[in-house]
């Protein structure tokens, strides 16, 4: 596959991520905890469960529910955020819960619940794979069952070029596409694919590509930071 | 045995081998369903989960605490995903919110529901150190000693539950906290027993 | 997963060392947990802090907005102070708009600030009657291990001292261009007891707020004044015992202010 040699406005190459930084079990009181550094993006996640689904009647007998939130501070956008969620927040918060169940075993807990919160601290385009990438490894941290990993990554166009990893300034182009994607490391499915703009099948295919080779990356990262908190248990 | 810890999702072996728990196939390889331990050289594929809540077993030992009592019985929590149940016959005493009982697992459901038996109520003026449920087996020790350095060591009465809850009650418990926040965290190192008993001489 | 029931048991063991004189995680009574204060964490907000008291994490941010004066002060800025307290924070925490712990914590904190003049609103009208700056501080609670109270304080304090001005073109806001830092004529901190069986605690973690029997918490400025008190849950205190509190609340808070200072890279 070619990648072209333009440099991008921060000076990244095509197929470059900016700076991922994972930490795990951060936080006392949850069961599952992670923190992420993407770029400017600052992520906090918290698991628990799973817990017994309250009230009785939203329980499912034959699965745990899992409940993703996704939100956004008012101060980690250019402009304050009104505290009240929005729109957007509840679609991903929808659609990131949906492609976290896929990996999770969850029929081996009828009548529970897995809630996993997410809080924005500060951002700057890609909040909702970096907040899954970390919800991902706060669920492995919390120590729930599930088929594989999740990691996730967009992908796009700006300013002609296939580009992994978008910033603000580059979806602010004149011709930006935008492709949120998720996979199971392990056995490249797809959990999460969303898609705003214009692309040829062409263009698509070459992104797409280039987000699964980022993908292998970001699981590589998630994978060091699960074994970093638990390292002396090797030793045991 | 070395010792390796694995994520979600991880390829365990490509080798023929039994399978134990939290592993599953997929594409006729081992792969592990929860973070953990695996040993490779070990004969049967399994991993030791690091994390997470106490999964019911028959003839385990736990504590438990009473949170709700019902006409038939008692609700305890288990440290588990759902509260059990006690029934009222062949308990002697009247059990009141917050009472703690150690009770052995009868069966366990399809939906992970728990029946105990052998309820026996603890004296009051106890608490309850949790551990991960992992770690208990660190916690008891080479037939028990562990579990006798602690008592020793900290003069108070203790009941291990496979559930992570530990009642104790009387002599110094801050230390044996301490002493049992050391084993959870140092458990990679040998000669740990010897190394807990000298921290109770030095303490006290 | 009874939090409550677990909780009642420690509570006991609380008040059993406090007997002997001792707290349950070994600090005396009048000592604060270990501060550890990270400013100017947010690029996006015009300042911000992250701030943890023991394991108590908390997160604020300032943002500058534009909007119109009060009537009955036509010349002067406005400032709103707003809490959260996250699920992510505590298993007992639950999703959706601030209850009344929340509204209570943002109030006390916009109190302390507010009354004591920290900000000088005059200086934040751009046009008499007409438009002026609002300054938004948002809290969030990140671990609830006790004393969200001054932990949010501090959190706003920090990001207030850190805070930058957004830079004004015909009235519009320059995104990420500043006119100035915010100044800031006092520096008023919270300090927060709790009452446990006549003794009289500073900074309860979780354990210990579980048992109290009544919580004080007083705003101080560096000049020893006081802009703010604030007598919570139920339980009662003696003239004496708040007396004891406000001198030891102006002594320990000097301290943070410290720690405060050296986090924004002044002193």
């Amino acid at each position: 596959m070619l990648v072209s040699k333009a440099k991008r406005p921060d000076g990244r190459k095509a197929d470059e991520l900016r700076e991922i930084k994972i930490e795990a079990g951060v936080l006392n009181r949850a069961d599952g905890s992670c923190y992420l550094e993407w770029g400017q993006n600052k992520v906090v996640v918290a698991v628990y469960g799973p817990r017994e689904a309250l009230p009785k009647h939203i329980q499912n007998p034959n699965k745990a529910l899992v409940n993703y939130i996704y939100r956004m501070a008012t101060f980690s956008v250019p402009e304050r955020k009104n505290p009240k969620p929005g729109r957007r927040e509840i679609e991903i918060s929808k659609v990131c819960g949906e492609a976290l169940e896929s990996a999770i075993f969850v029929e081996r807990f009828p009548n529970t619940t897995i809630d996993i919160f997410v809080e924005i601290l500060d951002s700057n385009a890609g909040t909702r794979v970096a907040a899954l990438t970390a919800a991902a490894v706060a669920l492995a941290d919390a120590g729930i069952p599930m088929r594989d990993l999740v990691s996730a990554v967009s992908v796009g166009r700006a300013n002609g070029e296939i580009i992994v990893d978008l910033t603000k300034e580059e979806e602010d182009a004149e011709d930006a596409v935008d492709i949120p994607m998720a996979i199971m490391p392990n056995t490249q499915e797809f959990v999460l694919l969303q898609m705003d703009g214009i692309m040829s099948k062409e263009e698509w295919s070459k992104a797409i590509a280039m987000g699964q080779k980022a993908c292998q990356q970001i699981y590589k990262l998630q994978r060091e930071a699960l074994r970093k908190r638990y390292l002396a248990a090797e030793k045991e | 045995m070395a010792k390796r810890i694995v994520i979600p999702g991880e390829v365990l072996t490509s080798e023929r081998k039994r399978l134990g728990q939290h592993v599953f196939i997929r594409d006729g390889k081992i792969v592990a369903d929860c973070l953990g331990i695996f040993i490779p050289e070990a004969p049967v594929a399994s991993v030791i989960p690091l994390k997470g809540r106490y999964v019911p077993k028959e003839n385990d030992v736990i504590v438990g605490i009473v949170v709700e009592e019902k006409f038939a019985g008692y609700v305890v929590d288990i440290n588990s995903f759902y509260y059990s149940f006690v029934l009222k016959e062949g308990i002697r005493q009247n059990l009141k919110r917050g009472a703690i009982i150690s009770a052995k697992v009868a069966n366990v459901n399809e939906v992970n529901g728990v029946e105990l038996t052998n309820v026996r109520i603890l004296p009051k003026g106890g608490e309850i150190i949790s551990v991960v449920p992992v770690k208990v087996p660190r916690i008891i020790g080479k037939n028990a000693s562990m579990l006798k350095v602690l008592k020793e060591g900290s003069g108070s009465q203790m009941i291990v539950g496979k559930n992570g809850w530990i009642w104790v009650r009387g002599g110094n418990i801050p230390l044996l906290e301490k002493a049992i926040r050391k084993i959870e965290e140092e458990a990679h190192l040998s000669n740990l027993t010897n190394k807990i008993a000298n921290m109770f001489k030095e303490k006290r | 997963m009874n939090e409550k029931v677990i909780w009642d048991l420690r509570i006991e063991q609380v008040i059993e060392k406090l007997k002997k004189g001792k707290r349950i995680d070994g600090r005396k009574l009048d000592e604060y947990r270990p501060l550890e204060i990270k400013a100017a964490f947010s690029q996006n907000a015009d300042g911000s802090a992250w701030v943890k008291l023991g394991a108590t994490e908390v997160v604020c941010g300032v943002k500058f907005g534009l909007g119109e004066p009060y009537p009955d002060s036509p010349d002067e800025g406005a400032l709103s102070v707003n809490a959260e307290l996250l699920p992510i924070a505590s298993p007992v925490f639950e999703v959706g708009p601030p209850n009344e712990d929340a509204t209570e914590l943002a109030r006390v904190v916009d109190r302390g600030i507010r009354e004591a003049k920290a900000i000088d609103f005059k200086k934040l009208c751009i046009e008499e009657g007409e438009k002026v700056w609002i300054v938004f501080i948002d809290i969030y609670a990140i671990n609830d291990d006790g004393n969200l109270f001054d932990a949010s304080s501090i959190a706003a304090l920090t990001a207030l001292l850190n805070a930058r001005i957004p830079k004004l073109e015909d009235g519009e806001i320059v995104k990420k261009e500043y006119s100035g830092k915010l100044k800031l004529g006092k520096l008023p901190l919270l300090t927060t007891f709790a009452k446990i069986s006549n003794f009289i605690l500073l900074d309860p973690c979780l354990a210990e707020e579980k048992s109290k029997e009544g919580r004080f918490s007083v705003a101080t400025t560096e000049d020893k004044k006081i802009t703010a008190m604030q007598k919570g849950e139920v339980g009662a205190f003696k003239l004496k015992e708040l007396e004891n509190c406000i001198d030891l609340a102006f002594e320990k808070s000097a301290a943070v202010r410290k720690t405060i200072k050296e986090s924004i890279g002044e002193d």
